[in-house]
């Protein structure tokens, strides 16, 4: 940020001056609460080499906190901003640096390492120039010499799991100066309650940060791939291994077989999407393990907690759809084991909206929470395929109870519910698949395609029908990941005609699975393409995933910052608005 | 003088909790009128005591009678547990007959109390009629009598006194019915999405325990007649509880126990099903499996009864009957399905129901104390529903 460049003046507390003349500048000082700090003197820094270090971060003091969302700076211009706390219980989080000189490491030891008691609880401000402003010039390598530690309260332990690695890996490590900070770090352990993300989040898959929020990480920045990886992205595993079902059914089912579609489709699919999950399921691993924190983040969203079904519902379709040549018949063993995990995320859910709360279902339910039902009936339907009886049923029972209480909690709207968008969305299409997969299970575990199983599948082909004809409501949004998984209703529900037709054979079911099926497979090949242009081309196939980077108490200037949002375009001037916005 | 509370306010929740507590124990500001009062009285007589009991204390006729239930399902010679079985016929049928006395004479006395009771403090007992959590508890006596009878040793089914006590005892529930059910969508105070809590699917467990009966009588039509209304309110209530409409504000965490009520209305409307369609099919299963997942789902929720727990009360009483019923759904399920995992489960779960309730049957012979009433929670509170109700109308 170049102060020459802003056409906002910038307010007395940050006005450049020279930092020299100010004493204890940049170093902690405990005692001197008003410890001012001033930007960095942006012109002395584009000498030196290296990379940009922006600070932004925020932590929680006393129970309040800001996030400050700072755009990295022009190369080498460094910011270190740390704000006075103010008895107007204005208090801004400070900043912290990434480097930390040896001028202002003593002071630091002095100061913050031997009162760690002290300062979980008082306000502290401290930050530490970067080097250049310091007079010296050291090469900022940021692989070699430093870490970038904004993104650590996302990390595994807070990013002590990086730096033991880091450590075994031999290379250096500011230890010391980074331990001061850990004390901090204790707010960032636990993920925001569902009402912050209710607050702080807007749109069908509460993705949208609301213009009154902040995002604790910089929006402007790239963040770590790991970071960005959602699990939204066992959604494509869930579309592809959808279509290998779907082609399966179309290889062997009699009625279809004036198509005369070979096995093949069905077999590359299959190994696509095994190859796809082994990939996604690894990547999610990586994540798991290095940035444990975002991981509970995004397990506490409302929308996103649902998709953590999606890997498990993905390996039963996968066994669903296994081609007849690699293996006629599975053993039950897999079955169990496939369903172990389902049922231990079940019972945490459904107990979840049981016993009230914050997370009762009259205030959560959103069209997402059918992916926590549809596990149940795939679960059936495998398990009546492999020829077990009381399990299918178990699941589908419980599966059938749960799915009665979300329909009509869906279908109220209650008032109370904020996460039901106005507009159509892709989303909407979840609503297609429990009844046609209970449809399914249900023909399977009764043996025949009997009242029961029509029942529901007429209710799936309404809901599909009445949604089909409202596709001129679905336009206008933001392709994102997460409409791979909002395809597997429409593959579900062309598989469920598909055994309709066996039952009932006539010209027109025959032709309503042929559309149905052609549907679908096209659905698929232009999300595919699209996928492939966004991955490829554009290069955004995986965004800053804010809505896991909200601040867990709503930032004090909400509304100020709603409104230079809404006013000023330029993200730099927003930055300086913010600064301004700091001395109310 | 209690401050004007509303119905379904949290401080009138608490005054039943405040029953539980001694009377020298310190107690919240607002259970301090209901204290002096119990001061006042507890220096009374003790018939004062006895007729503070309200229709929470039928809890343990519920407990008692399907215990006695339960032991004649599992003496019955289709029962093919092999291990149950065996140690169930070496108890001498007289102690079946014991057992099934104890339940007789603690529910007429529960009764008789409760009959003292409307007769001396009919204003309490309307006001407890009125109440969210009170109400429902009007039915349990007579499904503890419906139980009974269903287990009476010295009655067959097919006889003429059968018949007329069950006439009995079923046109009360039905009368309940039509008031509750009734209010529930009628009258503007008491919607459901306001009243409803775990303790509502006691009315659902009425009606399903005399469908049960009725086909075990024969009477095929009126036992599909009361399993019909007892189903549907079940789907409205079932959706309702999920919503949680009102988050966990309707039920105070003293009376956390009844969210094992759950468990009991699948497994009761599984049993009865069992009896009209003779035989366990499908969707008798569905509602076994469905009332077993909500157990597991329970018990794996310990948090949920940490503060129920930490001192006895009469709500303890309210673990014994769903987990009597979901045993006695498990032993027809074994009956029907032959084979290892339904015994095991059939064993597991009547030595847990077994176990659970002579526990709490010690807890109460030797913690009298703690679960007689010493007061009346809804003493104050008939005058306090005056008041709104005054208040209301203005």
């Amino acid at each position: 940020m170049e102060k020459s460049d802003l056409p906002v003046e910038a307010p007395s507390v940050l006005k450049q001056s020279s930092y020299q003349n100010i004493k204890g500048f940049d170093c902690v000082d405990l005692e001197n609460g008003n410890d001012h700090n001033r930007l960095g003197n942006a012109t002395s820094d584009k000498e030196s080499k290296g990379e940009s270090v922006a600070i932004s971060e925020s932590t929680k003091l006393d129970g309040q906190d800001i996030a400050i969302s700072i755009p990295p700076m022009m190369p080498l211009s460094s910011l270190s901003l740390s704000l006075p706390s103010s008895p107007s219980g204005l208090h801004i989080g400070q900043t912290k640096l990434v480097v930390y000189p040896e001028k202002c490491r003593n002071t630091n030891q002095n100061n913050p390492t031997n009162q760690n008691p002290q300062i979980s609880r008082q306000k502290q401000f401290r930050s530490q120039p970067i080097l250049v402003v310091e007079g010296t010039k050291r090469k900022l390598v940021r692989s070699e010499t430093m870490r970038d530690s904004r993104f650590d309260p996302f990390k595994t332990w807070s990013g002590k799991l990086e730096r033991q690695i880091s450590n075994l890996r031999g290379m250096p490590t500011e230890e010391e100066a980074l331990e001061a900070g850990e004390t901090k770090r204790h707010e960032t352990e636990e993920a925001p309650g569902v009402d912050r993300y209710f607050d702080a989040l807007e749109g069908p898959e509460l993705d949208t940060l609301r213009a009154t929020e902040v995002s604790v990480l910089p929006e402007d920045e790239k963040w770590p791939f790991l970071l960005r990886f959602p699990v939204n992205a066992f959604g494509m595993c869930l579309g592809v291994s959808s279509q290998a079902i779907l082609w399966k059914t179309l290889n062997t089912s009699p009625v279809m077989s004036f198509l005369h579609i070979s096995p093949i489709p069905n077999l590359i699919l299959w190994w696509a999407s095994l190859v796809l999950m082994v990939f996604v399921s690894f990547l999610y691993l990586l994540k798991i393990v290095f940035y444990l924190e975002a991981v509970k983040r995004e397990y506490h969203h409302p929308v996103r907690a649902n998709f953590f079904f999606a890997p498990w519902i993905a390996c039963l379709f996968l066994s669903l759809g296994v081609p007849p040549s690699i293996a006629a018949n599975l053993q039950p063993i897999i079955w169990y084991i496939l369903m172990a995990p389902l049922f231990i995320f079940e019972l945490k859910i459904y107990g979840q909206w049981m016993s009230g709360g914050h997370r009762r279902l009259s205030k959560v339910a959103n069209p997402s929470n059918h992916l926590s039902i549809i596990g149940n009936f795939i679960g059936a339907l495998l398990g009546a395929n492999m020829g077990l009886k009381e399990g299918p049923i178990f699941f589908f029972a419980v599966g059938l109870a749960h799915y009665m209480v979300l329909f009509v909690t869906l279908y109220q709207r209650l008032p109370t519910n904020a996460t039901l968008p106005k507009e159509l969305h892709p989303v909407f299409f979840l609503f297609v698949a429990p009844p046609s997969v209970a449809c399914m299970a249900w023909a399977k575990i009764q043996g025949e395609f009997d009242h029961g199983a029509k029942i529901l599948y007429f209710i799936a082909l309404f809901l599909y029908m009445s949604l089909a004809v409202r596709v001129n409501f679905f336009r206008g949004f933001r392709f994102s990941l997460s409409w791979w998984a909002y395809t597997f209703p429409m593959t579900g529900a062309s598989i469920a005609t598909i055994k309709y037709t066996t039952a009932v054979t006539n010209i027109m079911t025959r032709s309503l699975s042929l559309c149905l099926s052609a549907i679908s497979t096209f659905t698929v090949s232009t999300l595919l393409v699209y996928t492939i242009i966004h991955a490829f081309v554009l290069q955004d196939l995986f965004p800053n995933d804010i809505s896991i980077a909200i601040t867990k108490k709503k930032p004090k200037f909400s509304k100020m910052l709603a409104q230079f949002r809404s006013s000023s375009s330029d993200s730099k001037d927003f930055d300086y608005s913010i600064s301004k916005g700091l001395e109310f | 003088m209690t401050p004007n509370h509303g119905p379904f306010t949290k401080t009138n929740h608490q005054i039943p909790i405040s029953s539980l507590n001694q009377p020298t124990t310190s107690t919240t500001g607002i259970s301090t009128s209901t204290r002096t009062r119990a001061n006042n009285t507890v220096s009374g007589t003790d018939l004062s005591i006895l007729t503070q009991f309200h229709a929470g204390y039928f809890r343990i006729s519920l407990g008692l009678c399907s215990q006695a239930l339960l032991w004649k399902t599992l003496a019955e010679p289709t029962t093919d547990a092999h291990a149950l079985s065996g140690i169930v016929r070496t108890i001498p049928s007289f102690a079946f007959i014991l057992l099934w006395l104890i339940a007789l004479l603690t529910l007429l006395l529960l009764c008789s109390l409760f009959l003292v009771r409307c007769f001396l403090r009919f204003r309490s007992v309307r006001a407890e009629l009125a109440h969210h959590v009170g109400m429902n508890y009007l039915f349990a006596p007579w499904i503890s009598f419906l139980l009974l009878l269903q287990s009476t040793p010295f009655l067959r089914p097919t006889s003429q006194l059968y018949r007329i006590l069950w006439c009995a005892f079923s046109m009360p529930i039905i009368i309940l019915d039509v008031k509750i059910y009734g209010h529930w969508f009628t009258q503007g105070k008491r919607f459901l999405s306001m009243v409803a809590n775990p303790t509502s699917q006691i009315t659902v467990i009425g009606n399903l325990v005399g469908a049960r009966a009725a086909a075990q009588m024969g009477w095929r039509e009126s036992a599909v007649c009361m399993f019909s209304l007892g189903m549907i309110h079940y789907l409205v209530l079932f959706v309702t509880l999920y919503q949680r409409f009102l988050g966990s504000d309707s039920l105070p965490a003293m009376l956390r126990p009844v969210f094992f009520l759950f468990i009991a209305a699948p497994s009761m409307a599984c049993l009865a099903w069992n009896s009209i369609s003779s035989s366990f099919d499908t969707s008798c299963k569905m509602l076994f499996f469905l009332s077993l997942f909500l157990f597991v789902s329970l018990v794996t929720r310990p948090a949920l009864f940490k503060r129920s727990m930490r001192r006895f009360s009469i709500a303890w009483w309210a673990y014994s009957f769903p987990l009597t019923v979901l045993a006695l759904a498990a032993t027809e399920y074994a009956q029907d399905v032959k084979g290892m995992m339904p015994n095991i489960l059939m064993l597991v779960l009547s030595v847990l129901s077994v176990i659970v309730t002579i526990a709490l049957m010690v807890f109460t012979a030797f913690r009298t104390h703690d679960i007689l009433p010493h007061d009346d929670p809804f003493a104050c509170y008939s005058i306090v529903r005056h008041i709104s109700t005054y208040v209301a109308n203005d």
